[in-house]
């Protein structure tokens, strides 16, 4: 019985450090807090992605399943800034432009499935992460 | 009642079966996967938490001093010192390792509220809040891993019911309908408790993530359409594709 108790907890430890050992950001800015406003300059959210719909394109078609069939539609960039996790300090690791995209793939039998909503991240014309879902707590979009 | 090897089998295949179903609809990657068969096995084993000298309370404990002890590193990390660090870890673990240990065990009541319905949700709620506020997933993602909880919990509450079943002597055991209830309302105490139980459990949805991905990816048409998908081979080429 302590055999199995100590493989269990073992086995919890690794999983959880493993899962909970934050992933290597881009360093954007290192402001602290709020932003104050939506009068914040372009230059704090660096500059607009100009060529969006192809960067978020070929960023996908190594990310998703059967992204050569994908069909995708796409937003205005928008400005937005992200938090990290309440684990890792919660403050500010990311500002730039967000572009909310929804990726239409087929399933492995070749139907055609619901679109999936993703926001795009973007530092500059750099794809940085994408997020599945139209909206996240702990992002918060300055343009509407 | 199932003792622990039992509860620990049980819930590790069920979850395993659920969280390979899961992947092959892709729902979640491969690593996701692997932690969503973890959380529905740790999932099963948490009701008997509640039993002051079960093995299920000693890992329970484990994992939550080990789990609070990594998140105070992490968020430390970039002020305390080692030294600082390695002191606040082995306070914070001993603290709850042996000081809340202690306390729960005088609290608690096995088979009370803890073995029931409302209950195995609110774990899956609060583990999905916790991924998405403290470790930033997406709703989904958080979802799954909350789904998986409430999974293994309500594995492990049907398991407890089932051996209230008697077969050889054909009889019902006294402990029959005290593991998978809805609510129980034989003293104040336990009217109370039923009552805070429910509340805890609507204040918790109003700050849950969105449900709404969780919802089209296993509670749809198309969710069943893509479970049809992957449940037999699409082209019926058995093994050769």
């Amino acid at each position: 019985m302590n055999k199995i108790l100590r493989t269990i907890t073992g086995l919890v430890a690794t999983t959880l450090f493993i899962g909970c050992v934050p992933a290597p950001k881009p360093q954007v800015g290192t402001t602290l807090g709020i932003p104050v406003g939506s009068n914040n300059s372009s230059v704090e959210y660096g500059a607009r992605p100009s060529n969006y719909v192809s960067s978020i394109q070929s960023y996908f078609s190594s990310k998703i399943s059967r992204a050569n069939e994908a069909k995708y539609k796409f937003s205005q960039p928008k400005r937005a800034y992200k938090r990290k996790g309440l684990a890792y300090g919660g403050e500010i690791d990311w500002k730039g432009w967000l572009v909310e995209t929804s990726v239409a793939t087929t399933s492995r039998s070749g139907r055609l499935l619901t679109p999936k909503p993703y926001m795009v991240l973007f530092t500059g014309n750099q794809v940085v992460e994408h997020i599945l879902g139209n909206s996240h707590k702990l992002i918060t979009k300055i343009d509407k | 009642m199932a003792n622990f090897n039992t509860h620990f089998t049980v819930a590790a295949s069920a979850s395993a079966v659920v969280s390979g179903t899961l992947l092959s609809m892709e729902v979640v990657t491969p690593e996701q996967g692997v932690m969503a068969f973890f959380i529905g096995t740790l999932g099963g084993l948490l009701p008997d938490v509640d039993s002051a000298h079960s093995t299920s309370i000693k890992v329970g404990f484990n994992v939550l001093s080990l789990l609070l002890t990594i998140m105070m590193i992490f968020v430390k990390s970039s002020t305390y010192s080692i030294v600082e660090m390695f002191i606040m870890a082995a306070l914070v673990f001993t603290l709850i390792r042996y000081g809340f240990l202690e306390l729960f065990r005088k609290i608690s009541k096995h088979r009370g509220m803890f073995h029931s319905v409302p209950v195995a949700l609110i774990w899956g709620v609060v583990v999905a809040i916790l991924m998405h506020f403290f470790f930033g997933l997406n709703s989904l993602v958080s979802w799954v891993y909350g789904f998986m909880t409430t999974f293994g919990y309500l594995v492990h509450l049907t398991l407890d019911e089932t051996y209230s079943v008697d077969l050889g002597n054909r009889r019902v055991k006294k402990s029959l309908g005290t593991a998978l209830k809805f609510y129980r309302l034989k003293t104040n105490a336990d009217k109370i408790q039923t009552v805070i139980i429910y509340a805890s459990l609507v204040g918790l949805l109003t700050i849950a993530p969105d449900t709404d991905l969780i919802v089209n990816a296993l509670f749809s048409q198309e969710a069943w359409l893509n479970f049809k998908d992957v449940l037999l081979p699409y082209d019926e080429k058995w093994f050769l594709h």
